[in-house]
C-alpha cells in the first residue's frame, strides 16, 4: 500500500514537472546581464524585439548590472554551487573570459555546435572568445584600436590627418613634436600606473604578455620593450601626458588640452559630446612599429561578448536567440549603429549602407566602414588566463621604469610576479 | 584685550576653513547634480541648470523610487532586528556577568578580524540552500548580530546603575520586564547611535546586497550607482544625482538623532 502510494506521488510529481517544463518551452524568458543603458542594454533590447518576430513565445528580460558586479555574482554563484538566480546570458570583457572559462569549466555553454557561424566575425575578437578549440562567446562590441585626432589643431602645425595614416611610431613622434611646438597641445593622453596604452601598441605588433604556451613572455619579450622605449620617448617629448584617473583622461580631450586620444573604437562615444568640437575630429589607424616585423596599424583595446551559461534552462534557446540576432540579423546592426554608436565587430554588417553613412561630427568620414575594417585587420593574440595579473604587474614595472629604475629589473620583476600568481 | 580678538579671529578663520575643506565634496556634489556631464568634467563650481534633465535622464534609466524603497525597508528591518538583538546580548553580557561570559565575549570580538569577503561565498551557499536569496530576512541576517554592536552596548551597560535593576527587581519587575521598561528608556542615546550606525552600514552595504539580491526587483540604491558608472560614457550630471539623493534618508536620520549619537558614543567610551 505505502509502496504503490509513493510510486503514484512519484507519478503525480513527474506530471507536474513535465507540464511545467512544457509550459516553459512555450512561453520561456531569458534573462540577460549586461551594462551600459545607452550601448549594451540597448543593443540586446533592440535583439530582444528582433526576436519577437521569429519567436514570439519567448521574452528577453535585460537586466542592468555593471562588469564588476557581473563578475562578482558570477564567482560567488558558482564557487557556491547556487545558480538558480544567475541570468541565460551574460555579458563578458574579453580580457576575462578566458579566465572565467578556465576557473569554471562547466558553467558556461559551448556554442562550438550551436549553429553560429563565427567565420562572420573579425578574427581577433573570436580568437578572444575560444578556448581550448570551443567557442564560448558571440562577439559583440568593437574595441578595435582608433588614433582620434583634433584636425583642427593639426593644421595649425601644418599637417592633415592623411599625414598620421599609415605611418610608424617613428614618424608620429617627428610630427607630433611638431604640433607640440606650434600649438603647445600633446597628442594624447594616458592613466598614470595603468597599462591601457601600452596594451594597444604590444598587440599591434601581434606580441602578447605570454607566449604560444601560455608561459610569461616578458623578459626577453623585444616587442615590449620597444613599446616601453616609445611610450618613455612620447612622455619625455611631452607629445604624451600622463593623468591620474579615467575622469582626467575624459575631460583632457573633452577640454581640449590634448589634440586627440588612442583607445579602443568606443571612446567615440566620449568624443562627441563636445558640441563645440563637431566637424574637427577625424579617425585614423594607430602608428607600427617599423623596427619590429610583423607589426601592424592595428590593435584592439576593451570589448566584450556575449555568454550563454550552462545553468540556463533553456541554453538552446538562449544560442539560439544570439544565433538570429548578434550573428546573423544585419538588421540589428543597423538598428543600433546611428542611435548608439555599438560598432559591431559582425563582418558582413560593414557592407550595409548604415555602416557607409558619413558622420558628421567627424566632417563627414565614414568612420563606421573605415572602423570596421580596422577590426578586420587586428592581429590575433591569446590574451591568456592570467591577462589582468600580468597587466597589471607589467604596469606597476612602468610605473617603476618611469620613475627611473632599470628595465631589464622592472621586467625581472614582472616577470616573476606573474609566474608565482600561475604557481 | 586686541591679541585675543587676533586670537579668537584666528581661531574661527581656522575653524571655518577646515570646516569648509570637510564639506566641500558635499557641496560639490550637489552643484555638480545641477550641471551637465561635460561641464562636470570641465571643473564647474557654479549650480548649473541641468537639475530637472538629470533627474528626468535618472528616473527614465533606473528604477529610482524602487531602490529607495527597497534600500529604506532593507536597512530599517536590519536597523530594528540589531538594535533588539545586539542590546540584548550586550545587556546579558554585562549585567549577568561571569567569566564564561567575558571568554566568550572575547571570541565574539576576534570575529571582528574576520574580513565579510572570506565568509562571503560560504554564507551565500548557506543562504541559498535555506530559501533566503532575495528576501529581506537574507539582507539582514547576517548584521543582525554584530561584535561591534554588542560590544557597544556592553560598553554602555556599564555605566547603567545597578541600583535600578535592584529596585526594579524589589518592585517586582520581571528580568525581561527591567531590559524592556528600564534599560532601553534609559538608554536611549547609546540606542540613537547604535541606530544611526547601523541604518548607514545597511544603507551603503554593497557586497552582500549584491551576490544576495540578485533579482532586479530587489536592488537597492548602491546597486544602482554602480550601475550608472558602468558605461562607457559616465553622466556625471545624473550620478552626482543619484548619490546626493541616495545619502538624504542617511543625512535625515543623522539630523534628527544628532544630539543623542555624540552623547551615545561618548558615552560609551567614558
Amino acid at each position: 500500500m505505502k509502496k504503490k502510494l509513493t510510486v503514484l506521488f512519484l507519478m503525480l510529481m513527474m506530471l507536474a514537472g513535465f507540464s511545467t517544463l512544457s509550459f516553459a518551452q512555450e512561453n520561456a524568458t531569458i534573462t540577460v546581464w549586461c551594462w551600459d543603458p545607452n550601448f549594451n542594454i540597448y543593443a540586446m533590447e533592440k535583439a530582444a524585439d528582433i526576436y519577437k518576430d521569429i519567436n514570439p513565445n519567448v521574452t528577453v528580460d535585460v537586466q542592468e548590472v555593471a562588469w564588476e558586479d557581473i563578475q562578482t555574482r558570477l564567482s560567488t554563484s558558482l564557487s557556491a554551487n547556487q545558480t538558480k538566480d544567475l541570468p541565460d546570458i551574460v555579458l563578458m570583457q574579453d580580457n576575462a573570459l578566458i579566465k572565467n572559462v578556465s576557473s569554471f569549466p562547466d558553467a558556461f555553454y559551448d556554442l562550438s555546435d550551436s549553429g553560429i557561424n563565427f567565420d562572420k566575425f573579425a578574427d581577433f575578437k573570436v580568437e578572444l572568445t575560444t578556448v581550448d578549440g570551443r567557442n564560448y562567446g558571440v562577439p559583440f562590441d568593437n574595441g578595435a584600436a582608433i588614433n582620434a585626432m583634433r584636425v583642427d589643431v593639426l593644421e595649425e602645425a601644418g599637417y592633415t590627418i592623411d599625414d598620421f595614416t599609415d605611418i610608424t611610431w617613428k614618424e608620429f613622434i617627428e610630427k607630433g613634436s611638431k604640433v607640440r611646438e606650434k600649438t603647445g597641445k600633446p597628442l594624447l593622453s594616458a592613466i598614470a600606473g595603468e597599462s591601457d596604452l601600452l596594451m594597444v601598441m604590444l598587440q599591434s605588433t601581434g606580441n602578447w604578455l605570454f607566449d604560444s604556451n601560455g608561459e610569461p613572455y616578458i623578459t626577453e619579450n623585444e616587442a615590449l620593450k620597444e613599446v616601453i622605449r616609445v611610450y618613455q620617448e612620447l612622455l619625455k617629448k611631452k607629445i604624451l601626458v600622463e593623468v591620474n584617473d579615467w575622469d582626467q583622461y575624459i575631460s583632457s580631450f573633452q577640454s581640449g588640452t590634448v589634440a586627440g586620444t588612442m583607445n579602443g573604437a568606443w571612446i567615440i562615444g566620449s568624443i562627441v559630446p563636445v558640441e563645440e568640437q563637431a566637424g574637427d575630429w577625424r579617425i585614423t589607424n594607430i602608428p607600427r612599429f617599423g623596427s619590429i616585423e610583423g607589426a601592424t596599424n592595428y590593435s584592439s583595446q576593451g570589448g566584450s561578448s556575449w555568454m550563454v551559461m550552462a545553468s540556463s534552462k533553456n541554453p538552446e534557446l538562449a544560442a539560439d536567440f544570439l544565433n538570429q540576432t548578434f550573428a546573423g540579423s544585419k538588421e540589428l546592426y543597423e538598428t543600433i549603429l546611428p542611435s548608439s554608436g555599438a560598432l559591431a565587430t559582425y563582418l558582413p554588417a560593414g557592407d550595409s549602407e548604415v555602416y557607409n553613412e558619413p558622420h558628421p561630427y567627424f566632417g563627414g568620414q565614414k568612420i563606421y566602414s573605415d572602423i570596421t575594417d580596422f577590426a578586420s585587420r587586428v592581429p590575433r593574440v591569446k590574451y591568456g588566463i592570467y591577462n589582468y595579473e600580468a597587466r597589471d604587474a607589467v604596469s606597476t614595472a612602468i610605473t617603476q621604469i618611469m620613475q627611473g629604475q632599470n628595465i631589464m629589473d622592472a621586467l625581472n620583476e614582472a616577470q616573476s610576479t606573474v609566474e608565482f600568481q600561475m604557481w | 584685550m586686541r591679541k585675543e580678538k587676533i586670537f579668537r579671529a584666528s581661531k574661527y578663520l581656522f575653524l571655518i576653513s577646515i570646516s569648509f575643506l570637510s564639506l566641500f565634496p558635499l557641496l560639490w556634489m550637489f552643484i555638480a547634480a545641477t550641471n551637465k556631464s561635460v561641464d562636470v568634467l570641465a571643473g564647474t563650481l557654479f549650480p548649473g541648470t541641468n537639475l530637472v534633465e538629470n533627474f528626468k535622464t535618472l528616473t527614465a534609466n533606473t528604477n529610482l523610487y524602487r531602490a529607495m524603497w527597497n534600500s529604506f525597508k532593507y536597512a530599517a528591518v536590519t536597523t530594528l532586528a540589531s538594535l533588539l538583538v545586539s542590546s540584548l546580548a550586550g545587556y546579558g553580557f554585562e549585567i549577568y556577568h561571569d567569566r564564561g561570559k567575558d571568554f566568550l565575549m572575547n571570541i565574539l570580538l576576534l570575529s571582528m578580524m574576520v574580513p565579510f569577503a572570506v565568509i562571503m561565498v560560504p554564507l551565500y551557499m548557506l543562504f541559498g540552500n535555506l530559501g533566503l536569496l532575495n528576501t529581506t530576512a537574507g539582507f539582514a541576517l547576517p548584521t543582525v548580530s554584530t561584535a561591534f554592536l554588542i560590544f557597544l552596548f556592553r560598553q554602555s551597560s556599564r555605566n547603567f546603575p545597578h541600583e535600578v535593576i535592584e529596585a526594579s527587581r524589589l518592585d517586582g519587575l520581571t528580568e525581561v520586564g527591567i531590559f524592556f521598561r528600564m534599560f532601553i528608556p534609559i538608554m536611549r542615546s547609546t540606542y540613537a547611535a547604535a541606530a544611526v550606525i547601523t541604518f548607514m552600514n545597511a544603507w551603503n552595504n554593497y557586497l552582500w546586497p549584491l551576490i544576495i539580491m540578485q533579482k532586479e526587483s530587489a536592488r537597492t540604491m548602491p546597486l544602482l550607482i554602480s550601475n550608472l558608472t558602468a558605461g562607457y560614457t559616465i553622466d556625471y550630471g545624473v550620478l552626482m544625482l543619484a548619490v546626493g539623493i541616495s545619502i538624504l534618508p542617511t543625512l535625515i536620520i543623522f539630523l534628527a538623532l544628532q544630539k543623542n549619537f555624540a552623547e551615545g558614543v561618548t558615552g560609551s567610551a567614558k
